[in-house]
């Protein structure tokens, strides 16, 4: 298997300027022997997460996860200041929970916040230093790049696959073992 | 044979629905009558009340969502609008349940025996009962008039027969302009969204808070329209559900439609609660005797503390840790249970609001058969009405067809 995969050295790229031509290509090469590699949109889409059937994110759990840990937090950190100075103000309290509810929910915001962004790096990996290979700059203007890796002597026939899809293809030159395979 | 006939064109039993809410809607009247003959009419009174509050905001939240969807323009809801039009069908029996309010007057408002120190301008029945009727005449015609440009954009020219369907898009053979019907939709809708808001408010200043006439909250009046949004919301889902359980696929509902309604519904729990939140941290902050006595009354005595507790766990606890997930949004028997214990905690809301100040003490605590009985009539009538809607535009229930074929018919 590792074989096969390490085989798929040659790297092309189609490129689409329809949205729906771009999602029915990454269904079709799906069914390929072609291996997809990754997918650049301009914009986010629907369709084309949809097509790529990804797995649900993790992203949502570090958000609860830091909400629950800032609702405590909140609480906990209300209710310590009080009891630090054991001052009854106005008849009420010293530990009120009733006021105590908006310090709750602010560090419960917060702390999802920043679950959020903590889940959003370390599931995409950024921050990243390293220049992406097989990168195409008009995936960053109007385009939809989909990256597939095949056999060096396959090339033109997956080109021709992208081209068939509505695409345009490029095709990168094959890296030297040394450096590497793209994510 | 006959079951496969069956699956293959899935339609509606509105007629059996029809049926069955009339019963039930007959079984309430009796029980209803004879509670009032039994010793304690009071009894009879505060569970009306609370039903005739309850379901209007239902059906007029649940206009509302129709109405909001027009003006913003929504994409997104599909066939949801139509189906919320559906419940327009409870607003002539409010109209007729709150004259019967009226019959009940000297009961249910326990400020016609006190001394007002100078409420009176405001708190007399004369005056109660005409603003009160005139808003709810104002805000139902507004609705009905809304609805017949929304059905006139979704269904087109009257093509069937019956009253209803020439009252609200004009008789068969009559041409309509869809861009003067979007137009009027869209100015009506706006009418009719400020017109809940401020009707309801009345409502429930009026019907719910001048039961205790010396309190007074300036928020009480958003708190009930958002509460009647948020239940609005829950019947329409019932409703969507119990349709797709029903139609499968060709009702137009996908799950993309449950999950984006659950999510305005868990948006709407959420307001819920922070609008009785935020009344009631002022009231903690300015602990005046007035105003704290009628939050003590309901969470810190027995046994409407357990009321208020219940309350909270089941209108807010229990849907915001459910609701977090997005895959229970998209099951219709699931978000069928979950929206009826929801209303139901909203039931007991009101008792919790209505009955301390009904009855003193305990006196007003009232959960037994009578209400139960009640409370089934109401159902009764509100399915009995929108299926008799649902009946008469079988359009709604149905998915739209392509773009192509409504322009050629």
């Amino acid at each position: 298997m590792k074989k096969s995969a390490d085989a798929l050295h040659q790297h092309v790229m189609g490129l689409f300027r329809s949205e729906d031509q771009a999602a029915a290509a990454i269904r079709q090469l799906a069914q390929s022997p072609w291996k997809l590699r990754r997918v650049h949109s301009p914009v986010p889409s629907h369709k084309i997460a949809a097509a790529l059937a990804l797995k649900k994110s993790r992203v949502g759990l570090f958000t609860l996860a830091g909400g629950i840990i800032g609702f405590f937090s909140g609480f906990g950190l209300a209710i310590y200041a009080s009891t630090q100075w054991h001052l009854i103000v106005g008849g009420k309290p010293v530990v009120a929970l009733v006021p105590f509810v908006i310090v709750g929910f602010e560090f419960t915001i917060l702390f999802a916040v920043f679950g959020n962004v903590l889940g959003f790096l370390t599931q995409t990996g950024l921050p990243t230093f390293k220049r992406l290979p097989h990168y195409d700059a008009r995936c960053s203007g109007e385009h939809f790049g989909i990256l597939a890796a095949c056999r060096p002597e396959q090339h033109r026939e997956l080109a021709e696959f992208f081209t068939r899809q509505g695409g345009e293809p490029r095709i990168f030159d094959a890296p030297s073992p040394t450096r590497g395979q793209a994510p | 044979m006959n079951t496969t006939a069956h699956l293959l064109s899935p339609e509606l039993d509105t007629r059996r629905i029809v049926t069955v809410g009339l019963v039930l809607a007959g079984l309430g009247v009796a029980a209803f009558l004879a509670t009032l003959a039994a010793q304690h009419p009071q009894r009879a009174w505060q569970a009306f009340l609370i039903n005739f509050l309850v379901w209007s905001a239902m059906a007029q939240g649940a206009v509302l969502f129709a109405a909001v969807m027009q003006v913003t323009r929504a994409r997104w809801s599909g066939p949801l609008p139509g189906l919320a039009a559906s419940f327009s069908a409870f607003f002539p029996i409010s109209l007729l349940l709150f004259a019967v309010v009226f019959a009940g007057r000297r009961h249910l408002f326990p400020w016609l025996h006190e001394d007002l120190h100078g409420k009176q301008a405001w708190l007399n029945i004369p005056f109660l009962f005409s603003r009160d009727g005139i808003g709810l005449v104002v805000l139902y015609s507004l609705g009905f008039a809304f609805i017949s440009q929304d059905l006139r954009l979704a269904i087109g020219a009257n093509t069937g027969a019956g009253r209803l369907r020439a009252c609200l898009l004009g008789r068969p053979g009559n041409t309509t302009d869809p861009q003067s019907c979007l137009a009027r939709a869209r100015v009506l809708g706006v009418l009719y969204i400020m017109a809940y808001a401020l009707v309801l408010s009345l409502l429930g200043y009026d019907l719910v808070m001048s039961m205790d006439p010396h309190w007074v909250s300036t928020l009480f009046g958003a708190y009930t329209f958002v509460k009647a949004f948020y239940i609005g919301l829950g019947a329409l889902i019932i409703l969507a559900a119990a349709v797709r359980l029903r139609l499968g696929d060709t009702c137009g509902l996908t799950d993309a439609h449950f999950a984006d309604i659950g999510k305005l519904f868990f948006a709407f729990c959420l307001l819920w609660a922070d609008f009785f939140y935020v009344q009631l941290v002022v009231i903690w902050y300015g602990n005046i005797p007035e105003e704290t006595s009628y939050v003590i009354t309901r969470t810190m005595t027995a046994p409407w503390n357990h009321l208020a507790w219940t309350v909270l766990f089941v209108c807010f606890i229990m849907p915001f840790c459910i609701l977090l997930n997005r895959r229970v949004k998209t099951r219709p028997r699931f978000m069928i249970g979950l929206c009826a214990v929801i209303l139901a905690g909203i039931w007991l809301e009101h008792l919790l609001l209505l009955g301390p100040a009904l009855g003193p003490g305990t006196a007003g605590f009232h959960i037994g058969l009578p209400e139960g009985l009640i409370t089934l009539g109401f159902l009764g009538a509100m399915a009995a009405a929108v299926a008799f809607f649902l009946k008469r535009f079988p359009e709604l229930t149905r998915a739209a067809p392509p773009a192509s074929e409504k322009t050629s018919t």
